[in-house]
C-alpha cells in the first residue's frame, strides 16, 4: 500500500485536469491491438524457442537451450550470417553513398527535380515480390532483355550464368536490393539538404572555402542525423530481406544468396521445426539489437556542430 | 439522460442482432439440415474444373450431404493445415501431396480408416501397394491415393531432327542418352542436351533418385534408419550427372528451359502431357526414360492421397462415403481421363477401354502408365523435407565442382544420418 499511495497522488497530481485519463482511453485501443499482435506473439516465440514442436501434434517438448546451441553449432547459420552481412554491408554503403550524390545532383537547381524524385521513388513503393519476378526474367540466358542486351555489347556473361553463377547471384540480388532502396535515401537526403540554408554556404565561400571543404565541413555533419537514421534503418531492413531471395534464387548456387530470413522460413513452413525458427528468430533479433545500439552509442552523441 | 440512452440501446440492439443470428436458421428449415464438409486441396487450373464437377456431382445425388471444395494453392496448403489443427477449425476431409503424409499421420491429427475400409468392403488390394505405403503406419492407413504421376523423358521433336536425330527413335540407355544429348545441345544458344534439375531442394532430390534406383541403389536402408545412397550405385549416378556437364550435354541453368524450347530433352511428370499439349510452341514426344545396361527401369512418383480429418462420427461417415466413391474403380477412369493422372489401382491401369482411350487420345501418356509399374516411392520419414535439402545441397556442390563426388555423398551421408537419429 506504501508503494501505491505516492504513485497514486502523482497521477491525481498530473491528471488534474483530467487529460491524462483522455490520453489512456485514446489510445488503449491501439495498444491492445499492439499487445496482442505484436507483443504476445513476440513472447510466444521466446517461450517456443526452448521447446521442440512441429507445430501439428499437441505434445511439445521442453529442451532447453538446445535450440540454441544447435544454432550456435550450425555451419549453416554461419554461413546465413555471413552472406546477410555482405549483403547488408553491400545495400547499405552503395545506397547511403549513391543516394547522397544523387540528392546533392538533385539539389544543385536543375529542371524537374520532381519528376526525378517521383522516378526514383517508384521501386520504392513497388511490390518487392513483383519485381523480383520482373528482375528475374530479365537475368534469363537468351530470353531476359537485361541478358539479351548486355550480350550485345559485347559482354560474355559468365558461366553458369548469372543467377546460377555463385559470384554473381549475390551481386544480382544486392542490384535489386540497392534498386528498391535508393530513392527512399534520396528523397530523405534531398529534405535534409533542403533544410541547410543557403546563407551557410554563402558565407563559407566568402572564407575561402572550396567545393571539397565545403562537403566536408558543412553538408556532412549537418546531415550527419539523417545519415545515421538512414543507415540504421537500411541495415535492419536488410538484416531481415527474404522476399528477394525466395523469388529469385532460393537460397542461389551452392547457398551463396541464402540469408538468414530464408533460413527461418524453411525452420517454420518446410520442416516444422517451430522451436528452431523461434529461437533463430530471437537469435537474429538479438544481433539486430545490439548492433543497433552500438551505431546509436557511437556516431548519435556526436553534435552537429560547424 | 437521453444521450446516454441512445448509445446503451444501439449496444443492446448490436448484442441482440448478433444472438439472434444462430436462431434465425434453426427456425425456418424443418427439414433435416445436409451435413456440410469442407474439402481442401490443391487442385487448380483443369484440374480444378473435374474436381469442382465430381464434387457438384456427388452432392445432386446425395442431398443429406453438401460438400463444399475449396482450393489452396500447393506452398499454402501444409502450413494451412497446420494452423488449422493448433486453431482446431480443421477441414473435413483433404487432399495433400504424398510427401506429408508420414508427417501428417504422425501428428494424430488423422482419422485411422482400417474400420471404415472393411465396414464397406473396399478391395484396399487393388491399390498400388508402394503407394498404400506412404499412408500406413503402425498397421492403420490414414488415407487413400487419389492420383499419381512418374517421371519420363520429354523430347523436343524439332531440335532432334534439326540435329540429325529421330525422335521416333529415342534413346534406351544412359550411354545412348548422354551421346543423343550431346549430339543435339548447342551451348552457343543456349540450347541444352538434356536439361537436368539442379537447384537445391527436393526437384533435385527426387530427379536424382530416379538414375540412383535405375543404377540399383536405394536411397535409405529398408528400415529406414540410414541413408543408403553412399554406394556404388550412388556414385554411378552422380558420375553420369558431372559426365552430362563436362561433356556438354547440360550447362548448369535455371529450370524450366524445355517448356520455352531451349532444351532438347528433358525428364519430367506426366502432369505435364496435359500443359504442353496446349502451350509448347514446338512439336514434342516422350518416352520411357532410359536406364544403363546393367541397371533397372525405374522412375519416381508423386500424387495426392486423401484424408479425413474431422472429429466428429456423422461426419467422418460422410467425409468416408464421399472418399469411398471418390476412390472407386469407375470414378477414378473418369478422374483419370480427365485429368491425365496416373491410375492409382491397378484395374484402371489395365482396364481396356482406358488403354484404347489413352492410345486414341493422348499415346504420349504410355510411357507413363507402363512405366507406373516401376516407381519407387520416396521413404516415408517424417524428415523428409530436411533430409532432401540437406541432400542436394551436397549433390550441388559437386555439381559446382566444390566437393568430389565421393566426398559429396559422404557429406550427404553424414547429414542424413544425423536428421535421422
Amino acid at each position: 500500500m506504501s508503494i501505491v499511495a505516492p504513485l497514486r497522488a502523482r497521477w491525481r497530481q498530473a491528471n488534474r485536469q483530467g487529460d491524462l485519463s483522455a490520453a489512456a482511453l485514446a489510445l488503449a485501443p491501439a495498444v491492445l491491438l499492439f499487445a496482442v499482435f505484436n507483443i504476445y506473439p513476440l513472447l510466444y516465440s521466446g517461450y517456443l524457442s526452448f521447446m521442440e514442436w512441429d507445430g501439428f501434434s499437441p505434445q511439445r517438448t521442453y529442451v532447453g537451450l538446445e535450440n540454441y546451441q544447435s544454432i550456435y553449432e550450425s555451419a549453416q547459420f554461419r554461413n546465413a550470417l555471413s552472406v546477410t552481412l555482405k549483403y547488408m554491408v553491400g545495400v547499405t554503403a552503395l545506397g547511403v553513398a549513391l543516394g547522397l550524390v544523387i540528392a546533392m545532383l538533385l539539389n544543385s537547381g536543375i529542371r524537374g527535380q520532381n519528376i526525378y524524385r517521383m522516378i526514383y521513388f517508384l521501386p520504392v513503393v513497388t511490390s518487392t515480390v513483383a519485381a523480383a519476378v520482373v528482375w528475374r526474367y530479365l537475368m534469363t540466358p537468351g530470353i531476359g532483355y537485361a541478358d539479351v542486351f548486355l550480350r550485345n555489347v559485347g559482354l560474355t556473361p559468365p558461366s553458369p550464368t548469372w543467377l546460377r553463377n555463385p559470384t554473381w547471384a549475390l551481386r544480382i540480388v544486392i542490384l535489386v536490393g540497392l534498386w528498391k532502396r535508393l530513392g527512399f535515401n534520396i528523397v530523405v537526403f534531398l529534405a535534409g539538404l533542403q533544410n541547410i540554408p543557403k546563407d551557410y554556404y554563402e558565407a563559407a565561400t566568402v572564407d575561402g572555402a572550396g567545393v571539397w571543404a565545403r562537403f566536408r565541413h558543412m553538408t556532412i555533419p549537418l546531415i550527419a542525423p539523417i545519415t545515421l537514421m538512414l543507415v540504421i534503418m537500411s541495415l535492419i531492413d536488410a538484416f531481415l530481406i527474404f522476399d528477394v531471395v525466395y523469388v529469385m534464387t532460393e537460397g542461389g548456387p551452392v547457398g551463396t544468396t541464402e540469408v538468414v530470413g530464408f533460413l527461418l522460413y524453411r525452420q517454420a513452413f518446410h520442416y516444422f521445426n517451430l522451436g528452431t525458427a523461434s529461437a533463430m528468430g530471437w537469435v537474429i533479433f538479438a544481433i539486430v539489437f545490439t548492433a543497433t545500439l552500438i551505431l546509436w552509442k557511437f556516431f548519435g552523441v556526436r553534435e552537429s556542430g560547424l | 439522460m437521453k444521450r446516454t440512452a441512445l448509445p446503451l440501446v444501439l449496444v443492446a440492439l448490436l448484442a441482440a442482432a448478433f444472438a439472434l443470428q444462430g436462431v434465425g436458421f434453426l427456425g425456418v428449415a424443418r427439414a433435416q439440415e445436409p451435413i456440410k464438409l469442407t474439402f481442401w486441396n490443391y487442385w487448380d487450373g483443369k484440374n480444378g474444373e473435374v474436381i469442382q464437377a465430381l464434387v457438384d456431382r456427388y452432392n445432386a445425388e446425395h442431398p443429406e450431404v453438401e460438400i463444399e471444395n475449396v482450393f489452396i494453392g500447393w506452398g499454402e496448403l501444409l502450413p494451412k493445415l497446420q494452423l488449422a489443427v493448433t486453431g482446431g477449425d480443421t477441414p473435413d476431409l483433404a487432399a495433400a501431396d504424398m510427401v506429408w503424409m508420414p508427417f501428417l499421420a504422425n501428428s494424430g491429427a488423422l482419422t485411422p480408416l482400417n474400420s471404415f475400409i472393411e465396414a464397406s468392403g473396399t478391395d484396399i488390394a487393388d491399390f498400388y501397394p508402394a503407394l498404400l505405403a506412404v499412408n500406413t503406419y503402425g498397421d492403420q492407413y490414414y488415407g487413400l491415393p487419389v492420383s499419381t504421376n512418374n517421371l519420363e523423358l520429354f523430347i523436343n521433336s524439332d531440335l532432334f531432327a534439326a540435329a540429325g536425330l529421330d525422335p521416333a527413335v529415342p534413346p534406351t540407355t544412359w550411354a545412348e542418352l548422354q551421346d543423343m544429348a550431346v549430339q543435339c545441345a548447342n551451348p552457343d544458344q543456349g540450347i541444352l542436351g538434356l536439361e537436368l534439375y539442379t537447384q537445391p531442394g527436393e526437384g533435385l532430390t527426387w530427379q536424382f533418385q530416379v538414375y540412383l534406383w535405375q543404377a540399383g541403389g536405394d536411397f535409405l536402408t529398408d528400415d529406414l534408419t540410414a541413408a543408403a545412397f553412399n554406394s556404388e550405385a550412388g556414385l554411378k549416378a552422380l558420375n553420369y550427372w558431372l559426365g552430362l556437364i563436362d561433356s556438354g550435354a547440360y550447362t548448369l541453368s535455371d529450370w524450366g528451359l524445355f517448356g520455352q524450347g531451349q532444351a532438347c530433352m528433358v525428364m519430367d511428370g506426366s502432369w505435364m502431357v496435359g500443359i504442353w499439349a496446349e502451350t509448347a510452341p514446338f512439336a514434342w514426344t516422350t518416352a520411357k526414360m532410359p536406364y544403363p545396361e546393367d541397371g533397372e527401369p525405374a522412375t519416381n512418383m508423386g500424387g495426392e492421397h486423401i484424408f479425413i480429418m474431422a472429429s466428429d462420427e456423422a461426419r467422418q461417415q460422410a467425409a468416408w462415403d464421399f472418399i469411398n466413391w471418390f476412390t472407386s474403380p469407375e470414378v477414378q477412369l473418369e478422374w483419370d481421363q480427365q485429368t491425365g493422372f496416373m491410375p492409382v489401382r491397378d484395374s484402371v491401369a489395365t482396364n481396356e477401354a482406358y488403354r484404347a482411350w489413352i492410345e486414341e487420345t493422348e499415346p504420349r501418356l504410355l510411357p507413363f502408365v507402363e512405366m507406373q509399374q516401376y516407381a519407387h516411392n520416396r521413404p516415408p520419414v517424417q524428415q523428409y523435407a530436411e533430409l532432401s535439402d540437406a541432400f542436394s545441397a551436397a549433390i550441388e556442390r559437386a555439381l559446382y565442382s566444390q566437393l568430389s563426388p565421393e566426398e559429396a555423398l559422404a557429406e550427404a551421408e553424414a547429414a542424413v544420418n544425423d536428421l535421422l537419429q
